[in-house]
């Protein structure tokens, strides 16, 4: 099922993140203001590269923690357990405008960041004596609200948009321990993937609007 | 049950006693504020209200408040009554930090009643806290610090408070140990601008820092690279490869390093161009290295823009650069040894190891050659660093070469030259000295090309033999220092041979120190003669074992017990020294240090003691009183050789025998000696003593009236004298004891003795053991005058009867007499008592005195023996005068002139008025 946000408080947001929610949150109002608690520094676009550089570098190592920490079968059947078919899964427009892809980064990071939540979660649970794994799901989460945070504060400083619809993944609290740690290696899988392409969008992006004046 | 019962009875104790006493402690009023805390310097304000109920118990209102502040009573013009039941109290410029204040009231007019009380806690709000500024350590929280300010004087909270922009974290309460830095709770997280700030509140305020905003990155202090490796090159000597893994960071932050090496036994650090290690990477070669060289290597990383912090270092990593040939060639010498083969020489050629920085690698071996003349002679491969070979007198060439792994070193060469070979040109200037711990040799070098020097040193000491170092200096160098373990206090003695191509030349030695010290042991200072005021000291010189230094000077120490030290310096050149100005028979104590440039060492004391006189000065007394002495004994022993007769006159006189004696026919008229025994021969000269022996020969026929007519006349004469006795008293020294039967005998001795001092006692005593007969006198101490027997003449007229009478046994006299050293004094003493006791007899003096004068022109015209005395001193006259009787006639010659001017007194009675005198 598939809710749409009319807006969110990046705060609330987070703030259900840690608590794990799996259901998307409430929708804002579209004419909500666009209001940060100090100004948004200057370098905000660097920074998320810089964001998402640091995601993607650790992606492949987060997703391979988790299946090793797993446990068999999933190391040994990744493509049939770890297969990145992830639906509902926000697009992601690599050619669009910044804030075109802003806005889709912003739903790819905010679903992404409930889906950890709900991992790191059911991994606390099952497997309690994976610290790395669990050290490195929250070290991501917390990149990624930091993301977030530069992505709304950048869209609402620099394109005023202070609402963006988005959506969220499956809530695997009524799933069995199979089906979590199977949607949850799919999930890695799929954020691996994505987070490169969209790490990738950014650099390539930005060298594109660089070169935009000259063109 | 039981217990429930206590319980409850305990309870209601409880309970009733906390509702008593709270009746009790009902204050009689309140001050507002309760609990102030007031800014130090402000004023402060406070109102103390009574009850109306205690106001009426007591009878009292307002003005009977008075105001106590730490048990002190409050001015009353600090007062002020706002009401019946109000009183205000105001304090300005308030400096304490804590006041206890109390309300109290007087009671009955004596009574002070404590109201209420109060405690005001003075402070200063907070200072807005400067400095603000986070560190994040990779891996680990945000950590922030600032300065707080001032102090306070209160309890004052830190808030350290930061945010995004689009939501807010929790707060960071710094702990009260660490109020001015705070550890966040959460995770930094990069890449997003966190604004943070401090809040400092306590009970007088609040107040904000200024506000940071920054990148978490931008505070990040990496971990260290770790893993650090170090790997050589075969193909080259001079590099090292380092390798290391970054800090996880790198993979989202790009970063720069240092890298820092140093040989393994510096202590100091090299470090490799910042612009060569500006960007990420994982490893770096080290080239200009030392080849067979360890080095030691560290690095350490930080965000390439050089925002943060720099990492730690990483651990330390060591790797061994790869060898390369020998850089230089050993240093290179030679010592000829003794031998006994003619015609050949033991040459011990030495060198030295070179440095690991020259030998580039392990050393395999040496290999000398020797070349005579042109001709190549011998290759030795050597292990060791010496060889010694057998040469001919001839010169030699003898070159070394060391071999490493890769190569061999250049040759050193070396020329030995031929027995005959005189060595020139030495150094000159030679000097040594210490600085920055090491020996430095310094030199001037000579005009000649030198290929090298060689320096040879050895420790200097009296136990151990020279047991030499050397090392070797390149041609042009003229100032080195010895590079042996070289220590302090110890003498080196330092040579320097300059080495020419045709052989070395003459060596130049200087001794030096590498540190002085003062001496281990002083001076043994000790006498080498002692006089009457100085002392010639002497020591020997300190073996230089215990000189630790060149002894600059000594200086000798030396008192008297009671006396302050003087002290004496001596150059060091001196083994001896004089003290001067001593004092004579005085124990002096003297010490001796000996100094060196860093201190003295003081030996051991001495003693010893000037003597009461110089040397020679014992001598100089001694020996001319002792020729003195000699001279006087020989003159003595001459004078008495000479007067032998008439010392043995007075001591041993010939006593006449009793038994040969014979009656006397006594004539006055009849000349004295004109019979005498033949014994008498022995006065034939005239030289008389005052014993008079008179034989009385049987067979002289007198006529008896004549013998009548004359004993009426002696007795007569001695009448006339017997007044004029003084008695019997001491003599001068020429005078002596005469036996004398007559009494004219006893008035002449009686002139010779001292009036004042000693008078004779008569004891009896014999001669020669033989019993005496008669009285003998014997001198006497006493001063009283023995009047008796000059005041009775009887007795000796008695003897002289008894004498006369008898006719057998003969009577003798003998005076003890002193020497003559008082001569005249008993003469003076008899004169002044001959005037007090002659004016009697004054007219029969002046009777017998002209009678002498007419004697005495009578005398003196014939006789050469008169003469003689005349020329004898006044005061001899008396005592010459018992030496005969001629010169009995020229002392009464004499006393007769001097009588001119002198009182009256007596002389000696022993004159022969016209004729012999009876006895």
């Amino acid at each position: 099922m598939k809710v749409l946000a009319a807006g969110v408080v990046p705060l609330l947001l987070v703030l259900h993140w840690k608590h794990g929610a799996g259901s998307p949150l409430p929708i804002t109002p579209d004419n909500a203001t666009c209001a940060t608690r100090h100004p948004c520094h200057s370098n905000l676009m660097d920074q998320i590269r810089n964001q998402l550089v640091q995601l993607n570098s650790s992606a492949n190592a987060l997703f391979i923690l988790y299946y090793t920490a797993q446990g068999e079968p999933f190391p040994s059947n990744l493509d049939k357990l770890c297969r990145p078919d992830v639906t509902d899964f926000p697009p992601f427009h690599a050619n669009g405008k910044e804030k075109a892809r802003l806005v889709e980064l912003y739903r790819i990071i905010a679903y992404l960041g409930a889906s950890l939540g709900n991992i790191t979660r059911d991994q606390k649970v099952l497997n309690p004596n994976a610290l790395s794994l669990h050290s490195k799901l929250n070290a991501t989460s917390d990149t990624m609200r930091g993301l977030l945070s530069n992505v709304l504060c950048h869209l609402c400083s620099k394109y005023h948009v202070a609402n963006v619809d988005v959506a969220y993944g499956p809530d695997t609290s009524n799933k069995d321990v199979f089906q979590k740690k199977k949607l949850g290696c799919q999930l890695l899988g799929k954020y691996k993937q994505v987070i490169a392409v969209v790490a990738q969008a950014f650099q390539t992006g930005d060298l594109e609007a660089y070169s935009d004046p000259r063109s | 049950m039981l217990t429930l019962q206590t319980w409850i009875v305990q309870a209601l104790f409880v309970f009733l006693t906390t509702e008593s006493i709270g009746g009790l402690l009902d204050p009689c009023g309140y001050i507002n504020p309760e609990s102030p805390v007031v800014q130090l310097g402000s004023n402060f304000t406070a109102v103390c209200v009574l009850k109306e109920k205690c106001m009426d118990y007591f009878h009292v209102n307002a003005n009977y408040i008075f105001w106590k502040t730490n048990h002190v009573t409050v001015p009353k013009e600090q007062y002020t009554v706002i009401n019946r039941t109000a009183s205000s109290v105001t304090f300005t410029n308030i400096s304490l930090l804590n006041i206890q204040l109390t309300c109290n009231i007087r009671t009955f007019g004596q009574i002070d009643q404590n109201v209420y009380g109060i405690r005001i806690i003075s402070g200063l709000p907070p200072e807005k806290p400067k400095n603000l500024n986070c560190i994040v350590n990779e891996g680990k929280k945000m950590m922030c610090q600032w300065a707080p300010g001032r102090e306070t004087y209160l309890e004052t909270n830190f808030t350290l408070k930061s945010e995004w922009a689009t939501e807010k974290f929790d707060d960071c309460e710094a702990k009260r140990d660490t109020p001015t830095s705070c550890t966040v709770d959460y995770s930094p997280v990069y890449f997003v601008n966190i604004e943070v700030w401090v809040e400092a509140e306590n009970a007088l305020g609040k107040v904000t820092s200024d506000h940071i905003n920054f990148d978490p990155i931008d505070k990040v202090k990496p971990n260290p690279p770790h893993n650090l490796s170090v790997s050589n090159s075969e193909e080259l000597s001079s590099i090292l490869k380092l390798t290391w893994i970054d800090s996880s960071i790198k993979t989202f932050i790009r970063l720069k390093y240092n890298i820092q090496y140093r040989t393994k036994d510096a202590s100091t650090w090299s470090q490799i161009p910042p612009e060569d290690t500006a960007s990420t990477r994982s490893s770096f070669t080290v080239q200009d290295l030392k080849p067979f060289t360890e080095y030691v290597f560290r690095i350490r990383c930080m965000k390439a823009d050089g925002k943060g912090f720099w990492s730690d270092w990483s651990e330390e990593a060591s790797g061994i650069t790869y060898e390369d040939r020998p850089s230089k060639a050993p240093s290179f010498w030679y010592k000829i040894e003794p031998s006994h083969t003619h015609g050949h020489r033991s040459v011990r050629l030495i060198w030295k190891t070179l440095p690991p920085f020259q030998a580039n690698g392990n050393i395999l071996d040496y290999e000398v050659t020797l070349t005579r003349w042109k001709s190549r002679l011998q290759n030795y491969s050597v292990n060791d660093t010496e060889l010694t070979v057998n040469l001919t007198n001839d010169r030699y060439i003898a070159t070394l070469t060391a071999r490493n792994l890769v190569g061999k070193s250049d040759a050193s060469v070396l020329t030995i030259p031929a027995c005959d070979f005189q060595a020139t040109h030495p150094v000159k200037d030679l000097k040594a000295f210490p600085k920055d711990n090491v020996l430095w040799v310094e030199w001037t070098a000579p005009n000649e090309s030198v290929n090298k020097y060689v320096l040879e040193w050895c420790v200097l000491s009296d136990k151990l033999p020279c047991n030499p170092d050397w090392q070797q200096e390149d041609g042009t160098v003229h100032r080195t220092y010895l590079r042996g373990n070289l220590a302090e206090s110890k003498c080196y003695l330092i040579k320097v041979t300059p080495v020419y191509a045709d052989g070395p030349g003459s060596p130049e030695s200087v001794k030096a120190y590498l540190k002085q010290a003062p001496p281990s042991k002083g001076p043994t200072v000790r006498t080498k003669k002692v006089g009457k005021n100085e002392a010639v000291l002497e020591w020997d010189q300190l073996p230089v074992d215990v000189q630790n230094g060149f002894i600059r000077n000594y200086t000798i120490f030396y008192r008297t017990i009671i006396g302050n030290e003087t002290a004496v310096n001596v150059d060091s050149s001196h083994t001896e020294y004089t003290l001067s100005s001593l004092t004579s028979d005085t124990l002096y104590m003297v010490r001796m240090a000996a100094y060196t440039d860093e201190g003295g060492k003081y030996g051991p004391e001495f003693t010893f003691t000037t003597p009461k006189f110089a040397q020679g000065e014992i001598e100089a007394i001694v020996v001319p009183v002792c020729l003195a002495f000699l001279l006087t004994t020989l003159l003595g022993v001459l004078f008495c050789f000479n007067k032998r007769d008439l010392i043995k006159k007075h001591i041993w006189p010939n006593v006449p025998d009793p038994s040969k004696s014979h009656i006397a026919q006594w004539s006055p008229h009849t000349p004295p000696r004109h019979n005498f025994n033949p014994k008498d021969q022995m006065y034939s000269d005239g030289n008389f003593t005052d014993v008079s022996v008179v034989e009385i020969e049987a067979n002289d026929r007198k006529p008896f009236t004549e013998d009548l007519k004359s004993l009426e006349l002696f007795k007569k004469e001695k009448i006339s004298t017997e007044g004029h006795s003084s008695g019997i008293g001491g003599s001068s020294c020429m005078s002596s004891s005469r036996p004398s039967i007559s009494s004219s005998d006893e008035n002449e001795s009686a002139q010779n003795t001292s009036s004042t001092v000693q008078y004779s006692t008569v004891v009896h005593s014999g001669y020669r053991h033989q019993v005496p007969s008669v009285q003998v006198f014997s001198r006497s101490e006493s001063t009283q005058p023995l009047l008796d027997s000059e005041e009775r003449p009887e007795d000796l007229q008695l003897v002289d009867n008894v004498e006369g009478s008898d006719g057998i046994l003969p009577r003798q006299q003998y005076f003890k007499q002193n020497c003559s050293q008082h001569e005249t004094s008993p003469v003076i003493s008899h004169f002044e008592r001959s005037k007090q006791g002659s004016s009697v007899n004054e007219e029969d003096f002046v009777r017998l005195k002209q009678q002498q004068i007419s004697d005495h022109i009578s005398q003196s015209n014939g006789s050469g023996q008169m003469k003689m005395f005349q020329e004898v001193p006044t005061a001899n006259v008396f005592g010459l005068g018992t030496e005969g009787q001629v010169e009995r006639f020229e002392t009464v010659g004499m006393e007769a002139a001097l009588d001119e001017g002198m009182p009256k007194s007596y002389l000696p009675q022993t004159v022969r008025q016209g004729g012999y005198m009876p006895q």
